[in-house]
Parts: structure tokens; C-alpha cells; sequence
């Protein structure tokens, strides 16, 4: 990769997740999943960031939270009950997961109880998932309702911040461009994650000087994959892979090649036009048929070689759906391989990289 | 299987294997409807439709009372689930997709002309679209809000102002999504929703929730239980399964009927009572004879769970002019009623002194989700109110991790001390 100040700069970013937030003089408001609506955080003034807690101990969060929540979850409630995210004047999470609910009611009930606590604004943004005329009713009155409980946005700023995150939308494409021949997935997964963290003009211009500098990059050989699973806001399972000599080419994630989607219409009411977005375009678990939540990777097939599911062991949702999966692509001929190890740490055993290696093997054979 | 002491309880029983005969001859003799629904949802509208239900869990706590969970469960597991998947929703779906008949419990379950569930935890939605493939049945699904504004007294507000405790949004919402389920029921009977015959039945709902708080007041009152745990929710669930059916609010009266006269004769489900105790969570179906295993060492009677408790203050709506309204607000909020803060620990606490409790033995399941939660909360809470918790990790359907004599050498320590301080 050449030594270029663009992708230094988002991979830095996507290295220390808070640090745009820390030193905004807009108040901060954080998210807990994709599908809060960045634009109407944007056009209220505040600077919005994804909450993305690095591993660590968790001693506050587990007087009160049970084994059973996933690690991202219990690091979330761990720095705020510690106070290192004092700083964050508005929390916003989406009923996503139901983790994410459960989430905000035990910040409700420590703030009910120890009132003495400095914790953040909690918003439920109560966003429903499956595709129903009911639910698309009951979603754009929600998203009515979040905009009415945020600070009072100035004229145009709805529409400017729409404009605003289109254009980091345009350039994260840019970015997800490159994975078809240049980009290997370990790369591009800081460079893509980095749109959750900073400011998305500031994203807008680095990742478009980013794709430029990256353009040169010598063509990828090898099987290319499809990974499909659990969320991974890492890059190790990537690395893992393709040390292998195989290319991760693109991911049923928000956190890779999910991450843009289409851009919000700007020829409609601005209101519904990201309602829209994030209703209908944005990946979720709850997401409901699965004919809907499963468009994107049955389209992502016919450019894969193979795919990798990743079901880690505090999975309790992708694993419904690996069977049924597995089971379709055996009867396309799809190779494909279950990894349901841990990847979060930076290394996966030396058993699993046999295993991934023998896999990629049978695909080159 | 621990001892009946009642006669309702044994009437209770024969009375849903008489009920499940009969739908299984409906369904393939006469090919009439039902559904598989999950435990949370109106089942008081299939109830007007006379679309027989039946519960995911019902049918999950029948299968683990048999002890063929770990047989189901292995084969899931061998099909590619994986052992760390939620297993009290999902046990009646592996008995479908095993298939088996011959082993399954009395038959079976046959082929739903629907599967319905609300899709609470995100698990839910993936078991019943399985399900509904398996059978080639339609899929049912309603969306479930969380709820946003909590007061934590809930049960005070659950029976005259329900409409502003379980917020206007969520419950509109629900109401819209019934119709869409009626239209589905209405589709499948070819019969009309009479929205009259729904307000009679709801009508009866409060009349059988109010002969379960007699019998709640009894136990709190009577100087030692006439009823022990088991024979309460074995009593209490057939008729919540139909509830504000006539069978329902008749059995519901007998109930209270042979636990007031218990009372009144002075007879005590354990005479040696000596220590209370409550049961938080769902029930340990594959073991039930675990809560009678204490009484007579240590006089220690399982006086309190959920099901018969939650009744009352979860189920009763007065003020029935908007039916359809007041069924959604019986449906929207069931999970944080039982197993979230603030509604979990604030309700069981208030449970746990109307109760006299000594000692609270709180499940952390092993493998279920959706009930695994708000445990923490539930036991500072309990703590704080100076009752003794012990927490009980374990499954309620899956027996493979179980250890009967261990567990009950454990909760044996803990009651000595409780005992030594008394």
C-alpha cells in the first residue's frame, strides 16, 4: 500500500474510534447501531458517533448485566457507568437487536436508581424492522418523533446534512470499488469503517483522495469470498483469510460493504426520504421476511468464489439462519466454510487457520 | 412427578390431553384449522375465531416433562444449530424438524394452518419462519416496540389506566397488526371477527384473573400454603391457555373453591412449613419434582412463581369499550413485565413481601435469551428488601447440564444457613 496521508488518516480514525468525538466543541451524540438516522443528529447540531467500545474489563457492567449480553453491549453500558464517556451529552439507540433494547432500559434503571450517576440523555428510536404497511407507518412516526425530541434543526439543515452524507456515501463506493480487483478486505475494512466516526465531510474528502491514492495498487490474485455472519468491527477475521491467499471481496455487514447502500432521495420530503433509508436499506437482525434480509447476499453470490459464515460463540441470532444457508449453497455448489471461533482477538489458533487454509486450497484446486 | 394434592389439579391435566386429542382429530380427521403461536401473543382472538392454539411453550415444557429435550435438542445440534441457540423457543420446532412421531408426546404436533409470534427477541422471527417452512404453514408476524416510559409501579396502573401506561403509539400499533392477524384467522375459517364476541371474552378474562387473585390472597393470607407451587401453575396455565373460555373461568372458580376450602379446614400443602420460598423464572419443566424436594428437611414450601401471580395484575383491563385496544395492551408489554427493570424487580420485590418470602431462588437460564435478563436487577432488588437469593443456573427445558442431586445439595447448603438465622 503506498504511503498515503488519506488512508493513514481514516485507518488512525478507525484505530481511535472517539477521538473526532472527544475533541468536538458540538455537543456529542452517540449511536449504538447503523440504523439511527445520522442526518437528523447532523441537522440538530450535534456530532454524531457510533459507539464501538474496544475489549476490556467490564467490572461496572456486570453488577447489573447478565452473562447472556453480547461484548459489545456490556462495553457500551461499562463506559458509561465508569464515566469514561461522560463526555456524550445524548445516547440514541434504535431497536435493532433486542440486545439494544434491553440496553436501554438498564440505562434507565441505573440513572432511576442512582441518580447521583452522570449518564448521557437515553433516546429509544423505536425503528421496526419488518416489512409491513403497519410498520412503515409506525416507523416514519417514530422518526417524527426522534427529530421532535432532538434540538430544533435550522432551515435547510435537514437538507444539507442529507447532502452531506450522500457525499460520504459516493465516496465510501469509491472505496468499496476498489475490493473488486485492488483492495483486500483487511484494508478496506478501517477505511470503510472510519465513515462511523468522524465527520462526514471531512470522510467525504479522505476517502475520495483515498480510492485515488489506492487506484495504483497492483491486482489481487486469488479465490475471492463472501463473509457472512456476525457483525465484525475488526479486521482480523479478514486478515486470517487472506493470509490464506484468498480475497475477501465483500461482507453481509454494516461495517463493510453494507455500509453505503443507496444514497437518501433528495427529491422528496426530506423527513421520509431518510426514513426511507434507513427503513428499508440499512441491515439489521431483526430485519423480517428473510427474503428481504437476505436479497443482498443471495445477489453477492454470483461474484464470490466461496463463502466464510462467521458464527462466534456469543451468537445467538445468524445462527437460525447458517443451516438453511449452508444448505443453499450446497445445492448451488457454493463452497463455503463455518468459522465459530472467536475472532475478535488478533489472532486466530493455529487450528482454524489450518482449517481456513484448507478451505481456500480446495477452492484454488 | 411430584404429588397432586389437588383434585382441580388433576382434572386441569386430564382436561389438556383430552384437549390435544381432540385437535389432533380435528386436524386430520376433519381437517379443521389451528395454530402454533407463541405464549405471548392474543390468544384470545383465535379464541373468537375458534381457532384452537397452540403454545410454543406449552408444547416446549410437555416435551422437557417428558425428558425428550436432550434426544431434540442433540439432533439440532447435529443438524447445525449450534448449542448456544436459545432452546425454551425453540425445543417445539426441533420436534417438528426432527419429525418422529412415534416419539414425540401424544403424536405430535400436526401440520398448523398458521405459525404467530411477536417478534420480541430476535431469535423469534427465525424459528418461526423455520417452522412455517417446515409445515408449509403462513407465518404470522407481529412487530414488537420497546417500550420507552416505564413507571415502575406498573401493576397499580395495569387494570383502569392501561392506556396511558403501556403508551398510545405501541398500542395503536398492535391494534393495526391484530387486524392484519384477523384478516389471516378470517382468511383460514372463512368466517367473520365479531369484535362483540371479543369484548364477552375478554369480559370473562377478568372474571377468571379475578378468582386467581382470590386464590393469590389465600396463599398470602393463610398462616402456611394450601397450594404448592407446582399444583398452581398446572391449575393457572390450562385455563390461561384458553382463557375467558366458560371451561376457563369454571375451572378457575373450582380452583379457588378447593384452595379456599383447604384454607378454611386449615390444611396446609406442607404442614411442616417453616421457610417460603419463590421461584423467579420460568419453570424447570424437566425436573418439577425439584420444588418439593426441600420441604421435608427443611419445611422449605415453594409458596410463589410467576404464573399464577402475573394473572391478576398482567392480564385484568377494566374499561373494555375498545376491546381490540385493551387485548393489545395485555400483549405489548408482557416480556418487560417479567423480565426487565424497572417493571421485573419492582413487581417481584412487591410479590415477594405480600408473600412473606424468606428466600428467593432466581433461574439464570442457561440457554434461553429472552428470560435471562433483569435477573441482576431482580436480585440487588430482592437483596435490598432483605430477602435471601440464590440463584439457580440452569435451563428450563434442557436437561443435558442438569444435575439433580448436585443442584439439590447446593440449594440444601443455602436453606441450612437461611435455616440457622431464622
Amino acid at each position: 500500500m503506498p504511503d498515503s496521508s488519506a488512508v493513514e488518516q481514516l485507518q488512525e480514525r478507525y484505530k481511535d474510534r472517539m477521538g473526532g468525538a472527544l475533541g468536538q466543541p458540538m455537543p456529542v451524540a452517540a449511536v449504538t447501531s447503523n440504523t439511527v438516522p445520522w442526518e437528523l443528529l447532523r441537522a440538530a447540531g450535534f456530532f454524531p458517533v457510533l459507539l464501538s467500545p474496544p475489549a476490556g474489563p467490564t467490572t461496572h457492567a456486570d453488577a447489573y448485566m447478565e452473562d447472556v449480553f453480547d461484548a459489545r453491549s456490556r462495553g457500551i453500558f461499562e463506559r458509561f457507568l465508569s464515566g469514561e464517556w461522560a463526555f456524550i451529552d445524548t445516547l440514541v439507540i434504535p431497536r435493532t437487536s433486542e440486545q439494544e433494547h434491553k440496553l436501554f432500559l438498564y440505562l434507565r434503571e441505573v440513572a432511576r436508581q442512582e441518580p447521583e450517576r452522570k449518564l448521557p440523555r437515553v433516546l429509544l428510536y423505536n425503528l421496526p424492522h419488518a416489512r409491513s404497511a403497519e410498520a412503515r407507518i409506525y416507523g416514519l412516526e417514530r422518526t417524527r418523533e426522534l427529530i421532535e425530541a432532538l434540538p430544533p434543526a435550522l432551515s435547510g439543515s435537514l437538507e444539507a446534512a442529507i447532502a452531506e452524507g450522500n457525499a460520504a456515501r459516493h465516496a465510501l463506493r469509491s472505496i468499496l470499488d476498489l475490493r473488486s480487483s485492488r483492495l483486500s478486505g483487511a484494508k478496506a475494512l478501517p477505511l470503510i469503517g472510519a465513515f462511523y466516526f468522524m465527520d462526514r465531510a471531512e470522510y467525504a474528502a479522505l476517502a475520495a483522495r483515498a480510492a485515488r491514492e489506492l487506484a495504483g495498487l497492483p491486482a489481487l490474485q486469488g479465490p475471492r469470498l463472501l463473509v457472512k455472519g456476525a457483525a465484525l468491527p475488526h479486521p482480523h477475521l479478514h486478515a486470517a483469510i487472506e493470509s490464506h491467499g484468498a480475497i475477501v471481496a465483500c461482507e453481509d455487514d454494516w461495517w463493510g460493504s453494507r455500509a453505503a447502500g443507496e444514497d437518501i432521495r433528495e427529491d422528496i420530503d426530506p423527513l421520509e426520504a431518510i426514513f426511507e433509508k434507513y427503513y428499508l436499506d440499512e441491515p439489521s437482525p431483526r430485519v423480517f421476511p428473510p427474503s428481504a434480509a437476505e436479497a443482498w447476499f443471495l445477489q453477492a453470490l454470483s461474484a464470490v468464489d466461496g463463502v466464510v459464515f462467521y458464527i462466534p460463540p456469543e451468537d445467538d441470532v445468524f445462527g437460525w439462519d447458517y443451516p438453511r444457508l449452508r444448505d443453499l449453497l450446497d445445492r448451488r455448489n457454493i463452497p463455503h466454510l463455518l468459522v465459530s471461533a472467536d475472532a475478535s482477538p488478533a489472532t486466530l489458533s493455529a487450528e482454524w487457520h489450518a482449517r481456513i487454509d484448507e478451505f481456500v486450497l480446495g477452492i484454488k484446486r | 412427578m411430584a404429588e397432586r394434592q389437588l383434585r382441580c389439579t388433576t382434572a386441569a391435566s386430564e382436561h389438556q390431553k383430552t384437549w390435544f386429542a381432540e385437535l389432533r382429530r380435528d386436524v386430520f380427521e376433519h381437517r379443521k384449522p389451528y395454530a402454533i403461536v407463541q405464549a405471548d401473543m392474543p390468544l384470545e382472538l383465535f379464541q373468537v375465531m375458534r381457532v384452537p392454539v397452540v403454545s410454543n411453550q406449552w408444547w416446549g415444557a410437555i416435551v422437557a416433562a417428558k425428558r425428550l429435550a436432550p434426544y431434540y435438542l442433540d439432533r439440532m445440534n447435529e443438524a447445525g444449530y449450534h448449542d448456544g441457540l436459545c432452546r425454551y423457543c425453540s425445543l417445539s420446532l426441533a420436534t417438528s424438524l426432527v419429525g418422529d412421531p412415534d416419539q414425540a408426546p401424544w403424536g405430535g404436533l400436526p401440520r398448523p394452518a398458521l405459525v404467530a409470534a411477536r417478534l420480541t427477541c430476535d431469535c423469534i422471527q427465525r424459528i418461526f419462519s423455520a417452522w412455517g417452512e417446515v409445515f408449509g404453514s403462513e407465518f404470522v408476524a407481529l412487530d414488537a416496540p420497546g417500550a420507552t416510559d416505564l413507571p415502575p409501579r406498573w401493576w397499580e396502573l395495569s387494570r383502569h389506566r392501561w392506556t396511558e401506561l403501556f403508551e398510545g403509539h405501541r398500542l395503536d400499533f398492535m391494534v393495526a397488526q391484530f387486524q392484519r392477524l384477523i384478516a389471516a384467522l378470517e382468511r383460514i375459517t372463512g368466517e367473520r371477527f365479531d369484535e362483540n364476541q371479543l369484548h364477552a371474552l375478554m369480559e370473562g378474562v377478568n372474571r377468571q384473573e379475578e378468582l386467581f387473585e382470590e386464590v393469590r390472597e389465600l396463599i398470602c393470607s393463610a398462616p402456611r400454603t394450601p397450594v404448592r407451587m407446582h399444583e398452581q401453575v398446572a391449575n393457572v396455565m390450562a385455563a390461561q391457555w384458553v382463557r375467558g373460555s366458560e371451561w376457563a373461568v369454571q375451572h378457575a372458580r373450582a380452583f379457588r373453591d378447593e384452595v379456599k376450602a383447604r384454607v378454611d379446614e386449615g390444611i396446609a400443602a406442607c404442614p411442616g412449613e417453616r421457610l417460603r420460598l419463590m421461584w423467579v423464572g420460568a419453570g424447570l419443566w424437566h425436573d418439577t419434582d425439584f420444588y418439593t424436594a426441600f420441604e421435608e428437611r427443611f419445611g422449605a414450601v415453594f409458596v410463589w412463581s410467576m404464573y399464577l401471580a402475573f394473572g391478576p395484575d398482567g392480564y385484568i383491563r377494566y374499561g373494555l369499550d375498545d376491546p381490540l385496544k385493551a387485548l393489545a395492551s395485555r400483549t405489548v408489554s408482557m416480556n418487560e413485565q417479567l423480565h426487565n427493570p424497572p417493571w421485573a424487580n419492582e413487581w417481584i420485590v412487591d410479590q415477594a413481601l405480600r408473600h412473606h418470602i424468606d428466600a428467593a431462588l432466581v433461574l439464570r437460564p442457561l440457554g434461553t435469551r429472552p428470560s435471562a435478563t433483569g435477573n441482576l436487577f431482580i436480585e440487588r432488588a430482592l437483596k435490598k428488601a432483605g430477602i435471601a437469593v440464590l440463584p439457580i443456573y440452569a435451563d428450563m427445558v434442557d436437561a443435558r447440564g442438569w444435575d439433580p442431586a448436585a443442584m439439590r445439595c447446593t440449594v440444601e447448603g443455602f436453606l441450612e444457613k437461611l435455616s440457622a438465622r431464622k
